[in-house]
């Protein structure tokens, strides 16, 4: 956007017009400074903004690749736990003979640190996950301030500088009507020469 | 005041002393003056009753497709200036001697009032000619029309309505003529008669300069609007004479590239035309790049993510974030754009529309000055030239005229434009500015930081996020951490085997089991099943990655991935610390590393089973059935080798590998297992 804004401004500088009208020149040259200034300053706002927006997103949002991990690392514990368990269940059911006994007990060694395994990774992600949820409010309050306090740099900027441009031209004190029907007028003034066809 | 005329005989000197013939044209004099004045009262009206009545009752008929404004043109116009004329005229009294000097001082000073006004209406007839004949041609508006100026004005038996429009046109050169009349019946030594004779001349030259606008308007209209032919068209055109023409267009102007002839130069228009071409540029230029401009920012606003649900409302740096963005969207930006639209856009789009129709006749005279050319040549050559030719040459002068008289107006109304353009895009950011400037510098005072300078805000909020990086970090690492258990897998004989050939050579922190199943990839790796137990030989491979160690498995030696496999601790050995191994992970989360705790030997409320079948091999052994109970009578053989345990089981006495038995507890009573 504002590259655009330089193409307007570095375009008419470079239109034969400037050689022919040294006034126009001069306008076109001042208009092109300004622009240029502001893109500056764009670019400024830009790479602040960088800094204390962008790329801290995108570390906050590093952190959910290995969060999914650990919570799909949970969800395998839990399958393992889970089928452990209903076979734990189904040689408790079974009549108590010896194998059965000796399956039951086997079932259950193998369960139990399933079981351990599972609620640690439980109870680690319902620790953890919240805590990290909750610190994104603190995390990103510079960020929030950030974006307001750039604005009113470069706006402050911008003001500044089309304001010392204005102070240059003459008439500022019209209103947008008066200004539209200015236009107008011109333009009709324009239509009513032969040259330009009147549709 | 005794009237001048009724007591002078034919012959005899009146009072004054003036000859009879004097008399004579002082009175057509008089005359002249009267229906000078009577005669533009009577136009006045009818054009009065045109104008106003006729129209407004076809106004009020609605017609559909009639074009009203085109018919009368600038009418009021003309009624406007012949209302002051008459009123100027009128204002002396006719008899008054200085009369004459009014009247002319009158005329010479409406001249150019005059000049206007009927020059754009008898430029506008033969259009509102056409227009006519079209709509006559519609029965129904052809009976609109005459209804309409019978029951306007039945007494001028006029039966349409250019009766009435031709008044201007036949007007504006009466008047050369009623004044002509006037000057011809005054005595030169009239004091107003220099004045009277300015007037005439100026009239005259008034009709010469409306004709000829006329004339250039017609030419202007027949060639500036640039012709959007189909291809058919173009191929529907071509015959002999348009082929002719062109023809000897294209051998001029090779003959003028080649250096045959000289090219017509005319430094003037050159100069009109370069200044127009870049000018143009400059147009589309600007229009083009205010447009990108524009879409640009309408992207930029599309993106709104001020809307979206963070659910953090409390914070007050959000909030006011949030508010600022939802008003600059709302109002500011959109004020914006509309200005920048309505002030700059628009007008740069409407006036680079007008250069197509200049640009057209441009193009057009060049055709006309080769033709020009030629013709005379010929001219100079043979001293005559056909009618058409005289008529083609005199296109081009008009056109040339037309165009070194217009450009220049052009060109400056148009840069003007550009210039204002380019001031209102100036001072509309600047308003922007300000605004938004306004607005968020009140939401700023909200902020906890806002006394802060720029330089140390930025430096500290760039610190901030670099020390969150690093506990960012630390919050993934803590995710990421294996969170293996070391549980111990239920050793088969055969991995009992092993277990006992591995720590005869290697110490027990490096035995280890595999988790699952490990299909070796490469070579140098080693394939295990699940529960198989190795020797960690080294935590490395040869190039050094630690996630590939060397163990050994029943004599074969290769690589496996350590995360496939922990650290055997098999219970009733020793109470042993988790293995270094393990991480910080497990520091951190007092995760039980699951060794089965160690308890005291449990007495014989536990019963014994045999776990698997086992033959016996020897006398001193005896044969399991899995399953069966069995009593313990020795934890040891003979040698007190642990690893084999005297039992009875159906009655029988004899060994029998120590971990084929089962400790179970009998429900009630709980007691870890516990291999003997």
């Amino acid at each position: 956007m504002s590259k655009a804004a330089v193409k307007i401004s570095s375009d008419l500088l470079s239109n034969p017009l400037c050689e022919q009208d040294p006034q126009f020149l001069k306008s076109m040259t001042a208009l092109d400074t300004a622009m240029r200034r502001m893109d500056a300053f764009n670019q400024e706002k830009v790479n602040q903004i960088q800094k204390t927006v962008i790329e801290p997103l995108k570390k906050f949002s590093s952190v959910f690749p290995s969060l999914n991990m650990a919570v799909k690392r949970r969800e395998q514990t839990l399958q393992d736990y889970k089928r452990l368990q209903s076979k734990v269940e189904k040689y408790e059911e079974k009549e108590k003979t010896g194998p059965t006994m000796v399956k039951l007990h086997q079932a259950r060694e193998e369960l139990r640190p399933v079981r351990e395994d599972f609620e640690a990774k439980n109870k680690q992600l319902l620790e953890e996950m919240p805590k990290f949820y909750h610190s994104r409010i603190d995390y990103f309050q510079p960020s929030f301030e950030a974006l307001i306090r750039a604005q009113v740099a470069y706006f402050t900027e911008m003001h500044k500088i089309f304001g010392e441009l204005t102070e240059q031209i003459d008439q500022p004190g019209l209103t947008d009507e008066q200004r539209e029907r200015d236009n107008e007028a011109r333009l009709s003034e324009l239509k009513a020469l032969s040259i330009v066809a009147d549709d | 005041m005794e009237p001048i005329y009724c007591t002078v005989l034919p012959g005899s000197p009146d009072e004054l002393g003036v000859p009879p013939e004097a008399d004579k044209t002082k009175h057509k004099q008089s005359l002249a003056i009267e229906e000078l004045l009577s005669t533009e009262r009577g136009y006045l009206n009818m054009i009065q009753l045109c104008a106003v009545d006729i129209r407004n009752r076809l106004k009020q008929k609605q017609l559909p497709d009639f074009d009203l404004e085109g018919l009368f043109a600038n009418i009021d116009d003309v009624i406007d200036v012949s209302s002051k004329l008459l009123y100027q005229l009128e204002l002396m009294d006719t008899e008054n001697p200085q009369y004459l000097q009014a009247l002319s001082d009158t005329f010479l000073s409406m001249r150019s009032e005059l000049e206007n006004t009927y020059k754009e209406y008898c430029a506008s007839y033969s259009n509102i000619l056409i227009l006519e004949a079209r709509y006559r041609e519609r029965e129904e508006l052809d009976k609109a029309i005459q209804e309409t100026i019978t029951s306007t004005a039945p007494h001028t038996n006029a039966t349409n309505l250019s009766f009435f429009l031709v008044m201007p046109v036949q007007r504006i050169a009466r008047y050369q003529l009623l004044l002509q009349t006037i000057l011809k019946n005054t005595e030169p030594s009239h004091p107003a008669y220099r004045s009277l004779q300015a007037t005439v001349d100026s009239t005259v030259a008034l009709n010469s300069n409306i004709n000829e606008y006329k004339r250039l308007k017609e030419v202007a209209d027949k060639y500036n609007k640039p012709e959007n032919l189909t291809l058919m068209d173009k191929i529907y055109r071509i015959n002999t004479h348009s082929i002719a023409k062109k023809t000897a267009r294209l051998s001029q102007m090779l003959k003028h590239e080649a250096g045959f002839l000289p090219k017509t130069e005319d430094k003037e228009f050159d100069a009109l035309e370069e200044y127009f071409l870049a000018l143009e540029r400059g147009v589309a230029d600007l229009q083009d790049n205010v447009s990108t401009f524009v879409k640009h920012f309408e992207e930029f606003l599309s993106r709104r993510p001020h809307e979206c649900e963070l659910d953090i409302e409390t914070e007050v740096a959000f909030r006011n974030y949030k508010e600022l963005s939802a008003i600059l969207h709302k109002h500011i930006y959109p004020k914006y754009m509309h200005r920048l639209k309505s002030l700059v856009l628009q007008p740069l789009c409407s006036l680079q529309e007008l250069f197509a129709c200049p640009q057209n006749m441009i193009r057009k005279r060049l055709h006309k000055l080769l033709d020009f050319e030629k013709i005379e040549e010929k001219r100079r050559e043979t001293g005559s030239i056909t009618y058409e030719e005289q008529e083609a040459a005199n296109t081009y002068q008009a056109i040339n005229t037309l165009l070194l008289t217009e450009m220049p107006k052009f060109n400056g109304m148009a840069t003007q434009l550009l210039i204002r353009a380019m001031e209102t895009f100036i001072f509309i950011q600047r308003d922007f500015a300000a605004d938004v400037n306004h607005i968020a510098s009140g939401y700023l005072q909200h902020l906890p930081h806002n006394k802060l300078p720029d330089y140390t805000f930025w430096s500290w909020a760039e610190g901030m996020f670099l020390k969150e990086a690093k506990s960012l970090q630390q919050i993934s690492q803590t995710f990421e951490a294996e969170l293996n258990p070391h549980f111990i897998l239920p050793l088969t004989p055969s991995s009992q085997r092993r277990l006992s050939e591995l720590t005869k050579r290697y110490k027990s922190e490096q035995i280890y089991q595999a988790s699952s199943d490990i299909k070796g990839g490469r070579d140098m790796d080693l394939s295990l099943s699940r529960g198989e137990l190795v020797a960690v030989i080294q935590e490395m491979d040869t190039k050094g990655d630690k996630r590939r160690w060397l163990v050994e498995a029943g004599g074969n030696r290769g690589y496996v991935p350590a995360s496939r496999i922990n650290p055997y601790h098999p219970t009733g050995q020793t109470a042993s610390p988790s293995p270094a191994i393990v991480d910080e992970a497990s520091k951190r989360h007092s995760v039980v590393v699951v060794s089965p705790a160690i308890e005291s030997p449990v007495l014989p409320s536990l019963q014994v089973f045999a776990a698997y079948d086992f033959s016996a091999r020897s006398i001193h052994e005896v044969s399991l059935r899995a399953g069966e109970l069995v009593t313990v009578l020795e934890h040891h053989d003979r040698q007190g080798n642990p690893q084999w345990t005297l039992v009875e089981v159906q009655g029988q006495k004899g060994y029998v590998p120590s971990n084929y038995l089962m400790v179970v507890p009998v429900p009630g009573i709980s007691a870890s297992s516990r291999k003997t």
